[in-house]
């Protein structure tokens, strides 16, 4: 009999909590967290402590799949393989590797995503590869990459227990990110304050000193109008202004013009608490900004994180203890995959691909002549296919039709591909159209690492056997990269892979699986006897100057209109998990959120004579579901949300694909809706 | 420590592992690593997990009072078989005693640490005593209004076994859709705890929101104490909720009709 507690990281949130999987004889039978970790100390949110259920379920992919006809027929993994290569191969002599894309993974291992890009890059030969960080938080890492000259959390997860100010925008912490709202919570009754900005009362606003309701899409207008207080009442860092940042000038300019009063008009968040706002925060020494998606998934995203980050420079609340910008990365991996160079623009460790120094440096590394064309954002790259430009795609682990804007168009997407391979650890509503399905293994079955929100390096470990035939990611990624024919696709272990990883990205320079054993590693590490840097930018910023942005208000891509009179905002509750695929199969999860809903102000449900659990009809511009009514005074008078869990009534049917012009990212957050009772 | 000592063919300690210390299930023949008993993991919840799977054999764990208490409490349902436990009786230091406000912390029998003295009283609960029932309603509003339905306290809990028949999984009892939830879920789980819990205080461990559960758990032992002479963790007598009324006497009742 073989029990054994492996320790390993939670596959959920941007967290990354560890805990032990229990394995009896190869079989989960629970999961303890770690008392030892500084991140989740021995704590887990509901879904981490449901975090094994589903890997055993039934319904996993065991054997590769190969499509014929509309019959997927059961396929040996040589099969499938030769298939991808020999039919990209053809694709690409046709039309060229930019007419192929490759989307990694934000739930798969940094080595995994090093390996992804590889494929892309040196085995393909396109830097079309991209992820779901698209859909998250691409925004903020063109946004703070200006303000700063980093995408990542200034400060780690602990420093939010000891703030005085938290500033929370954008972020339903306590149910996205639940360990980082639990340090919230702390700090919060504690003593802090905290001022939440949000269409809708959280459980996180409801504790906070100051709950404040925007109307959704005027983000740039009341952080301004702060901004705007924080100059005319003298609040602002004089010294760190002058000597730290650059266009201060023009910033205050910009700013002028954000009374309180049109401030008010614009946003309806009153002048007075605006105000009283900007006072707490400017006038707090430990305050921290957090946000997640409310601030970046916007058709002006970028300007809108930029515009936060305005607000640190001009009080110098930043590089210092419990002081900062934080955006809360949504997957476990999120941060990782962009570290390891899963986007278009950027080789491994943020070296831009457009730099001739940085393709010379990688393709001596790689031993391949590369592509300096940036690649195809995954938003724009589903567009092309649609328009049947992008020919083909391999996908490990997306889902884009329940998570990109826009369903109906997406599919239209999938429709046009000429070849179409997916790896997966379940059918999703993606791959039914797949031409090649690979069953792949699953957190608790790899070896590996994620980087969690606050750029800690945390350890995967395998716990139990992958089911049927399923192969780890990384494995299916060396066994492509080397029937393409490329060098270096030759790796045995995943500690080998960050080994490469490790010398070709100086963030990761110092990292290795023989000393994550001992200790606990913060990127940038950029050296073997260094730990890394828990809190960045102290002393200034790398790039010089911290850049203030000249960030104006403009309207959200679509307005109310008369048929359309209300905003409708989607984004995630508690206990499901993005599109579902694996919380949905995990009952207790299930069971405490198994409907599709619409949350709708109570004023709006009697004028419209919609009571609650009602079945209603959300219709937008794109689509229509059918979801059920829950009437609350929690959310904002003409604002509807619906969480994107469920694909019974797909929140993306009715979404906007409009996209930010810099990141690329969609506007999840705001688009014109209308109810009625089904 | 070796199994040797224990006769037993398992062995379940907390040791060092990856830089972190580790619940570990060890069986004979495997060997034993960095032992560790500075970290309070709550034993018995890992160990009735495993359980069921391991159809024989004898396991020795690392038990402190409150353990003892738990698995008493497991023996006397059937759930965990007492013959096939051998007990090695840890004393928890002063720092531990102090968290856990514990009167109590001296096992049966030591085998580990020295034993050391208990602490006379809670001062959360003195202090709720002295409220008035309103002040102290608001006290647990205030506190539980930062739950946000993690279940930990459920999940970690060593005499928490209803598994998938919990009762805070009813909708009647407890809605689905607010967090926190309300009051309701504490009051339930108070009640269904009152003739079991023998205040480990996982579950104040193990709250994210630090809600002073093991207080709360402290103030419904009380209530037991003085209205039933009851409290949980002997091994023998049946806890006062779960008699049948058949043999009680009934002479009193035409006075209080």
């Amino acid at each position: 009999m073989s029990v054994k507690h492996v320790l390993t990281t939670c596959p959920y949130c941007g967290c990354g909590c560890n805990f032990f999987l229990q394995v009896v004889d190869n079989k989960l039978v629970g999961i303890v967290p770690d008392k030892t970790d500084e991140i989740g100390q021995g704590k887990l949110c509901i879904k981490g402590y449901n975090a094994h259920v589903f890997v055993q379920h039934p319904d996993r992919l065991t054997h590769p799949l190969i499509r014929e006809g509309s019959q997927m027929r059961k396929a040996t993994w040589d099969g499938a393989l030769d298939k991808i290569v020999s039919e990209i191969k053809r694709i690409v002599a046709k039309h060229g590797p930019d007419s192929v894309a490759v989307f990694a993974s934000a739930k798969c291992t940094n080595e995994e995503n090093y390996l992804m890009q590889k494929l892309a890059r040196a085995a393909i030969g396109t830097n079309n590869i991209d992820h779901c960080a698209r859909l998250c938080h691409a925004s903020t890492v063109a946004g703070l990459v200006y303000s700063f000259g980093s995408g990542a959390m200034t400060n780690s997860i602990p420093e939010f227990e000891n703030a005085n100010c938290l500033l929370v925008t954008g972020s339903n912490t306590l149910e996205t990110h639940p360990m980082i709202g639990a340090r919230m919570l702390h700090a919060i009754y504690s003593g802090a304050k905290a001022i939440v900005v949000d269409p809708r009362e959280t459980p996180l606003s409801r504790v906070a000193h100051m709950s404040l309701h925007q109307k959704p899409g005027t983000d740039i207008a009341w952080i301004n109008g702060i901004a705007r207080v924080i100059i005319e009442e003298n609040l602002y860092d004089k010294e760190f202004v002058e000597t730290k940042t650059a266009q201060f000038e023009g910033f205050k300019k910009v700013v002028s013009s954000y009374t309180p009063e049109k401030v008010e008009e614009i946003s309806g968040i009153p002048k007075d608490k605006l105000i009283e706002a900007a006072r707490l925060y400017a006038n707090s020494d430990r305050a921290m900004i957090a946000y997640a998606m409310g601030i970046t998934q916007h058709s002006n995203g970028t300007e809108t994180v930029k515009s936060l980050a305005n607000l640190a420079l001009l009080t110098g609340h930043i590089g210092k203890e419990s002081t900062g910008v934080n955006p809360l990365r949504g997957q476990n991996n999120v941060q990782g995959a962009c570290d390891a160079g899963s986007l278009p623009n950027f080789y491994p460790g943020y070296q831009g691909v457009a730099a001739a120094e940085m393709k010379a440096k990688f393709e001596k590394a790689w031993g391949r002549t590369l592509s300096d064309k940036v690649g195809l954002p995954m938003t724009v790259a589903l567009q092309l296919a649609a328009e049947g430009k992008l020919k083909a795609l391999i996908s490990f682990g997306e889902n884009p039709m329940m998570s990109d804007a826009d369903i109906t168009h997406v599919e239209e997407a999938f429709k046009h591909l000429e070849f179409f391979a997916a790896a997966d650890i379940f059918h999703t509503e993606t791959t039914k159209f797949a031409d090649v399905l690979l069953p792949a293994a699953c957190y608790a079955e790899k070896d590996g690492t994620f980087t969690n929100t606050d750029r800690k390096v945390r350890r995967v470990r395998k716990a139990v056997d992958a089911p049927g035939e399923a192969w780890p990611d990384w494995k299916i990624a060396c066994e492509l990269g080397k029937r393409f024919g490329a060098p270096g696709f030759d790796f045995k272990s995943p500690a080998e892979i960050m080994d490469e990883f490790a010398s070709v990205a100086p963030i990761y320079a110092g990292i290795s699986f023989d000393r994550l054993e001992k200790e606990v590693l913060t990127w940038p590490c950029t050296a073997k006897d260094q730990p890394g840097s828990r809190i960045l930018h102290v002393g200034g910023f790398k790039i010089g100057r911290g850049q203030f942005a000249l960030s104006q208000h403009a309207p959200p891509a679509e307005e109310t209109s008369e048929e359309y009179p209300l905003i409708l905002s989607t984004g995630r509750n508690l206990f499901q998990y993005h599109t579902g695929t694996m919380t949905r199969k995990s009952p207790k999860l299930e069971r405490e959120a198994p409907e599709p809903y619409v949350e709708i102000n109570s004023g709006d449900a009697k004028a419209l004579g919609i009571s609650e659990g009602d079945r209603v009809r959300v219709t937008t511009r794109r689509g229509s579901i059918a979801p059920m009514a829950r009437v609350t005074e929690r959310i904002s008078k003409g604002v509807l949300f619906i969480p994107f869990h469920y694909a019974e009534a797909a929140a993306n049917m009715l979404t906007n694909p409009a996209l930010d012009a810099t990141a690329k990212i969609p506007e999840y957050k705001v688009c014109a809706a209308k109810v009625e009772k089904a | 420590m070796a199994f040797d000592d224990y006769k037993a063919d398992y062995l379940l300690v907390m040791r060092a592992e990856h830089g972190s210390v580790a619940p570990a299930f060890i069986s004979k023949g495997e060997e034993i690593g960095d032992v560790r008993f500075d970290i309070p993991y709550q034993l018995i919840t890992v160990l009735s997990r495993i359980y069921p799977q391991i159809p024989k054999g004898k396991i020795a764990v690392v038990v402190r009072k409150c353990d003892e208490l738990a698995l008493n409490e497991l023996f006397k349902r059937g759930i965990i078989d007492g013959k096939r436990i051998f007990k090695i009786g840890l004393a928890c230091d002063e720092n531990i005693i102090d968290k856990c406000r514990c009167p109590d912390p001296v096992p049966s029998k030591v085998d580990i640490g020295e034993p050391k003295k208990g602490v006379a009283e809670d001062a959360t609960v003195t202090r709720l005593r002295k409220m008035s029932p309103d002040e102290r309603l608001k006290f647990w509003v205030r506190q539980f209004r930062k739950c946000n339905k993690c279940f930990g306290c459920t999940i970690t809990c060593p005499v928490c076994f209803c598994e998938n028949q919990c009762v805070l999984g009813e909708r009647t009892l407890v809605a689905e859709k607010s967090i926190p939830p309300g009051l309701a879920f504490h009051l339930v789980r108070s009640f269904h705890m009152a003739d079991k819990c023998i205040e480990c205080g996982e579950c104040e461990r193990a709250c994210p929101a630090e809600i002073p559960l093991l207080t709360f758990r402290k103030m419904v032992h009380a209530d037991m104490k003085e209205l039933y002479g009851f409290t949980p963790g002997d091994e023998k007598t049946v806890s006062p909720l779960l008699t049948t009324l058949e043999g009680e006497p009934l002479e009193d009742e035409k006075n209080v009709c």
